[in-house]
């Protein structure tokens, strides 16, 4: 299929150009700190002791102090959706660039994996050099206490220690992030990756160091300098004057400190001495966020109705006081009588509206948690009684239709049984009337698919006719359909909001990128929360 | 918690583990470590063998498997040991050994850690009765039975009108033609 250049810089250009900035710093950070320690004079001793070891284990600490500081980020949900909902964020394009913030948390999560393994790569191959090449001028130096020594592990010293907790840490968290961990088996994944925090915690006392020292006194002992009962090796044989020799010669002997964390603002551009200051930031955001998440969510919510569908779907109508929501976002439901820890996403049904207060969910019971919350909620019925209907609140959508620039809408649903459109049956109905009497038929297109051929059971009521009517066997054909879309909207941009399984999204993802001749772009979003 | 499937994590990190022995072996050797030759390549193949072993995964008890790709070869290879890869208490024996020799040299410290905690997790999923299966491609299921319209056809036509309304006019082109209530153009 061909790629059109127009739909792929809609779709990919914000993401690559992302890609590429931060690419380009992680690289242009490895690469400033490798030659600081390759050619700067406070390191040259320290260098000649543990050579490449030494620059390529502190550059992929700095990166990785990046991406420890990044990584956290995209997770600021409600952060993220304050700056996306207000007016400064007004371009769609940025709009879209924010929601694929799960993806940019990835690739640092990545980069931080991969970074780790080169940083203590470097580092081990450093205790070595430690060892083998113990320095005897300049004793301060050095970490092994003898040439030669074996320190089986320099478990002994703070870094070292924090160092392996910090890997091991790292280590749960990475496989249990795996798509197929994450599809199965949840709680695995959530209860791991909260140990994020233990992980700081150890982060900023690692970043203590202490074993690798830098040389305080470089203007009375530049590094190479000739001490006092040494001459220098290359003037043997020649003629000296004696005043070239005297410049040469170490007026003291050289100082060495460890890198502390400065606390005082002082300007000093080497020594990078905020690396505390990166992470400590954004983790400080994170945990304000969190903390407002839990204050909001301290406030009660009501339920007003519950109405179960067929195919194991229940409707469930909340009420909460100062709830604002749009077409769109979704909500995270937390039921302490199923479970105290477990919080699980719901794409909003219904909205809040000026007239009507109450929100919307539809839950389709498929684990143990909706399960045992739809115990909760409906009783099982008993053979001896009959069950009588709740008291279900329908209102058409009177509200909320002005201010939208939406020109035309058509909404595509495959379903497996055709149960379940009674999801929606009603809404979709009313929805379409209104449009009818509005004069307006062709705003919404509707195009129900079920896979299933089971058309005998079909809707035979008549208020469902304009669904019945509408109602295809098999899966839509895609491209078809993406013709017959681009040839009625020429020239114009259509978005495609995709809420499915994997296949049906990359399906759509790659026609939305093709090349078509109406000269329609087409915009792909997906929503997805595993 | 109580439908956790621990082996699908501990396989996840007996992998990792085996990668991350792997790349200790590497590093043993590069940097000359005491001891490496004859522990970086048996820890170089340690690691090899763990992710040999680790890398097909099995089907879930319930719900849809994920392979990882191409894993297929490696499935059938595991499952010609039989009972020895089936059962989950020999895997966490047999990494529990494995791990032992990577404690011994620095660079391989890690490793060892990892898999020691890949072992402690499988050692959890076979007390609670898991049990590798291999993921084989399934047969072609026999495809439903057709729906019932396609096996009764209808018995009457279509209602259409009477002959003489349908034969074409040609006599009366003009009056044969209608006009579209709504303007039809192609922009």
């Amino acid at each position: 299929m061909v790629v059109s250049v127009r739909s792929w810089v809609a779709n990919e250009g914000g993401k690559h150009l992302v890609l590429m900035l931060w690419l380009g710093v992680n690289t242009w950070l490895f690469l400033k700190t490798f030659l600081l320690y390759y050619t700067g004079q406070q390191y040259h001793y320290l260098y000649k002791m543990l050579g490449l070891g030494l620059c390529i284990s502190r550059a992929s600490a700095s990166v990785l102090n990046l991406n420890c500081s990044l990584v956290l980020l995209p997770m600021c949900r409600s952060l993220l959706t304050f700056v996306r909902g207000t007016h400064t964020v007004s371009s769609r394009e940025t709009r879209r660039l924010l929601d694929k913030s799960k993806t940019f948390h990835v690739a640092c999560g990545v980069a931080i994996c991969i970074f780790s393994v080169v940083h203590v790569s470097a580092h081990l191959v450093n205790v070595v050099n430690f060892s083998v090449s113990y320095s005897d001028d300049f004793p301060a130096l050095n970490l092994a206490r003898f040439r030669g020594e074996v320190r089986h592990k320099c478990l002994h010293i703070l870094p070292g220690v924090t160092g392996v907790l910090l890997v091991l840490i790292l280590f749960l968290m990475f496989t249990s992030s795996s798509y197929c961990v994450r599809l199965s088996n949840y709680e695995i994944f959530w209860y791991t990756h909260n140990l994020f925090i233990v992980f700081y915690i150890i982060l900023m006392v690692h970043m203590v160091g202490g074993a690798l020292k830098y040389q305080t006194n470089l203007e009375v002992h530049p590094p190479g300098c000739l001490r006092a009962n040494q001459s220098s090796t290359e003037q043997q044989g020649k003629e000296l004057e004696q005043g070239e020799d005297e410049e040469r010669r170490c007026r003291e002997e050289a100082h060495f400190q460890p890198h502390y964390p400065q606390v005082c603002l002082c300007v000093d551009s080497q020594h990078f001495p905020y690396t505390w200051l990166w992470v400590s930031g954004p983790l400080c955001l994170y945990c304000a966020e969190r903390f407002y998440r839990y204050i909001r969510s301290c406030d009660p919510v009501t339920i007003v109705t519950v109405i179960r569908h067929p195919c194991d779907v229940i409707e469930l109508r909340m009420l909460k006081k100062n709830f604002k929501a749009r077409p769109g976002q979704y909500i995270v439901l937390n039921c302490p009588g199923v479970s105290s820890f477990e919080n699980h996403p719901f794409t909003l049904t219904t909205c809040p509206t000026e007239n009507k207060k109450t929100f919307g969910i539809h839950l389709r019971v498929v684990g143990d948690w909706t399960e045992r919350f739809t115990q909760l909620l409906v009783p099982e019925p008993r053979i001896d009684l009959e069950i009588l209907p709740m008291v279900q609140q329908r209102r058409y959508p009177n509200d909320g239709w002005t201010g939208f620039r939406l020109q035309r809408l058509y909404f595509v649903w495959v379903c497996r049984e055709i149960q379940s459109f009674y999801w929606f049956a009603e809404l979709l109905c009313a929805v379409h009337h209104k449009l009818w009497q509005e004069n307006r038929p062709d705003y919404f297109n509707l195009k129900l698919y079920v896979s299933q051929a089971d058309i005998l059971q079909g809707m035979s009521e008549d208020k469902y006719r304009p669904l019945t009517s509408r109602l295809l066997v098999g899966r839509p054909k895609w491209k078809l359909l993406f013709d017959e879309i681009g040839k009625t909207n020429k020239h114009k941009r259509v978005g495609v909001f995709c809420c499915g399984p994997k296949g049906i999204s990359r399906t759509l993802h790659r026609l939305c990128n093709s090349a078509r001749s109406s000269g329609t772009t087409f915009e792909f979003n997906k929503e997805s929360f595993s | 918690m109580g439908k956790i499937e621990w082996a699908m994590w501990a396989n996840e990190q007996a992998l990792a583990s085996g990668l991350i022995l792997l790349t200790g072996g590497i590093v043993g050797v590069a940097g000359q470590f005491r001891g490496w030759p004859f522990a970086a390549y048996i820890i170089s193949a340690a690691g090899v063998f763990v992710c040999l072993l680790e890398y097909p995964r099995s089907k879930r008890a319930k719900g849809t498997s994920v392979e990882r790709t191409g894993q297929y070869c490696f499935t059938v290879c595991v499952k010609s040991f039989g009972p020895l890869t089936r059962n989950y208490y020999v895997r966490a024996f047999l990494h529990a050994a494995i791990c032992v020799p990577g404690g011994f040299m620095l660079a391989t410290v890690l490793g060892c850690v990892c898999l020691g905690i890949a072992s402690l997790i499988y050692l959890a999923a076979a007390i609670r009765g898991e049990h590798w299966e291999p993921v084989l491609p399934q047969k072609e299921t026999t495809r439903k039975t057709d729906p019932v319209s396609v096996r009764n056809p209808p018995e009457m036509p279509p209602p259409r009108p009477p002959p003489e309304v349908r034969r074409k006019r040609v006599d009366d082109l003009e009056g044969a033609a209608y006009d579209n209530p709504i303007p039809v153009s192609d922009k």
